[in-house]
């Protein structure tokens, strides 16, 4: 029995044959083609005939353009990714050098906010060091009370650290206000500008008027202090520094307080007074100094008798306001017109002229405050708190009007 | 078959472009890679001798005219690799496997992805070993490093038919191939 063959499947028959010879003559002709080229190059090279370098030259003249382009797009891709790579590492970097300046400018703030601390401490120590006599100690704000008529903070020491009611406590070289409240563990301070704080105090210079020193807060609003009960004769210029005078409360006396702001007195409820701006910055206290002092018998008596005593208390020539001026930074005070004396008598204030020393603590009477040297303020007759161990030299008077009969 | 041979040819080219062009910004170690042995080795074991012996011949030819770099060195260097590794590694033809089959004795047939690493790896060593031998006989003594640059040659170029291999595989239609077979 003879099977039909399909016509279809005739044709696919004939086609694969056909198919199968074409690609048995092309891969003959590729390979022919290639082992030509090869040959002729290898004779080429080995007969070194220029003239059977053609087939080569006729490949590498269609492969140049192409490998042109490749290469150039290869150098395109090549270029970018190391564009990329850069790009990354300069992006590390970057972040490295980011991290690098954040870490030091924390670094630095931290420098200077320990040295800063530095700085206070090392005000601290001075002032500890030359008020020892005082019992100082030194005392952290732990919390803070700024209302718009008191202004009193907490501190972390109390009574068992020996603090007591009304000792006057200090920071950098001004008095800051002083214990009230008590207790073992810690202690409330009334601040100068608290309209309830009431101190004695003084105007240093010649004449040292004394009077009461109150806190404004409360009754004004501004953190400034007000000055009551000095005499109606004597008119204060601004500049002049005003101190604890050491009577009433345990305070050690020559604490400076503040400056007299104006000459101008204010009146309130038929009291003169004149505004003094206080020392102390109240807007940045983190630590204090408590001066445990306490007066013995003998200062207490002394202050007592007429709150003058261990003062040098220089009388004026006159109750009218004396003429000033001022060079440099100190202030002179000139003469009034002098009335003829029996004997020459020097008319003019000596510019920085010191006062009589005032008894040391071991002296028996009182202890005066010392202030550390960078905080000075300058008085208005260059006045040092401190007495001064030797004698300061003496500039000539400017003016100096001698009259003899 | 003509779009095979096509990509034959546009492989071809493709290889011998990338040894010309990209493998020296491939190189590790200061070492570039073999990339006409990788890709010819990934057509030995895909599309059997013939491709191979034509695509390593041309890839020669190419190098020779273009870059040469020794007399006859490329021209004969790379096919021969390339023919060595095919021998040893491309598919057995027909009458291999039914003489085989017929005798009763079978060897072991290793699985294409290995074989085409493999392929590359003989490949390259004998490009390397040829290559070596030949700058030691103009008088240069082969030291470690000649030998490990030899080496960073073959391991790399291994690791990469190994991982080129599965897209050329799977764009010259092995795959399909392999279904509908």
């Amino acid at each position: 029995m003879r099977l039909k063959v399909p016509k279809t499947e005739r044709r696919k028959s004939t086609d694969s044959t056909g198919r199968r010879i074409f690609r048995r003559i092309l891969l003959v002709g590729i390979a022919v083609i290639l082992l030509g080229l090869s040959g002729t190059h290898l004779l080429a090279v080995i007969t070194k005939n220029d003239a059977l370098n053609g087939p080569g030259n006729a490949v590498s003249g269609i492969m140049t353009p192409i490998q042109n382009g490749f290469s150039a797009i290869v150098d395109g891709v090549v270029n970018y990714l190391y564009r990329l790579k850069l790009r990354s590492t300069l992006e590390l970097e970057y972040n490295n050098l980011k991290q690098e300046n954040e870490q030091l400018v924390y670094q630095a703030m931290l420098a200077a906010e320990l040295q800063q601390k530095l700085s206070v401490y090392e005000d601290l120590y001075e002032e500890v060091s030359i008020n020892e006599s005082m019992n100082p100690l030194v005392c952290t704000v732990i919390a803070r009370n700024e209302g718009n008529y008191f202004s009193s903070f907490t501190i972390n020491k109390g009574s068992n650290d020996g603090i007591d009611n009304f000792m006057a406590v200090t920071m950098g070289g001004a008095l800051v206000g002083y214990t009230y409240d008590v207790s073992p563990t810690k202690s409330a301070v009334r601040t100068i500008i608290d309209s309830e704080a009431s101190i004695a105090a003084l105007i240093s210079g010649s004449r040292r008027d004394q009077g009461t020193v109150r806190g404004t807060l409360g009754i004004d609003g501004q953190a400034m202090c007000r000055m009551y009960y000095l005499p109606e004769d004597h008119l204060p210029r601004p500049g002049d520094l005003v101190v604890t005078s050491g009577v009433g409360m345990s305070f050690p006396k020559g604490i400076p307080i503040g400056t007299v702001r104006e000459s101008t007195r204010g009146m309130e409820s038929n009291k003169q007074y004149i505004v003094v701006e206080p020392q102390a910055d109240f807007e940045h206290i983190e630590y204090v100094i408590v001066l445990r002092y306490k007066p013995d018998a003998e200062a207490v008596q002394s202050q007592t008798g007429d709150g003058t005593q261990g003062m040098e208390f220089t009388p004026l020539d006159s109750p009218m306001p004396i003429p000033t001026i001022k060079i440099g930074n100190d202030f002179y005070q000139l003469a009034p017109t002098p009335t003829p004396s029996p004997e020459p008598t020097p008319t003019v204030t000596v510019p920085g002229s010191t006062p009589a020393p005032t008894p040391t603590p071991g002296g028996g009477n009182s202890v005066e405050y010392q202030v550390p040297l960078d905080q000075q303020t300058d008085s208005s007759y260059g006045y040092t708190l401190a007495p001064t161990a030797s004698p300061t030299p003496t500039p000539l008077p400017l003016d100096v009007s001698v009259e003899e009969d | 078959m003509i779009s095979k041979l096509a990509k034959v040819v546009a492989l071809t080219l493709l290889a011998y472009l990338l040894q010309t062009t990209a493998a020296i910004h491939m190189s590790l170690w200061d070492v570039a890679p073999n990339l006409a042995l990788v890709l010819v080795a990934v057509v030995t074991v895909g599309l059997g001798r013939k491709y191979t012996f034509f695509m390593s011949l041309t890839i020669g030819y190419l190098l020779e005219i273009m870059l040469p770099v020794l007399d006859y060195i490329s021209l004969i260097l790379y096919p021969v690799c390339a023919m060595l590794g095919a021998l040893a590694f491309s598919d057995k033809s027909e009458r291999r496997l039914e003489e085989e089959r017929s005798t009763g004795k079978r060897s072991i047939t290793l699985h294409a992805h290995i074989r085409t690493p493999l392929c590359a790896a003989l490949s390259v060593t004998v490009f390397e070993a040829v290559n070596l031998f030949y700058i030691s006989l103009n008088g240069v003594a082969i030291n470690g490093g000649h030998i490990g640059r030899a080496l960073i040659d073959v391991i790399y170029s291994t690791v990469l038919s190994g991982l080129l291999q599965f897209p050329l595989r799977w764009w010259l239609g092995v795959y399909k191939l392999k279904k509908a077979r």
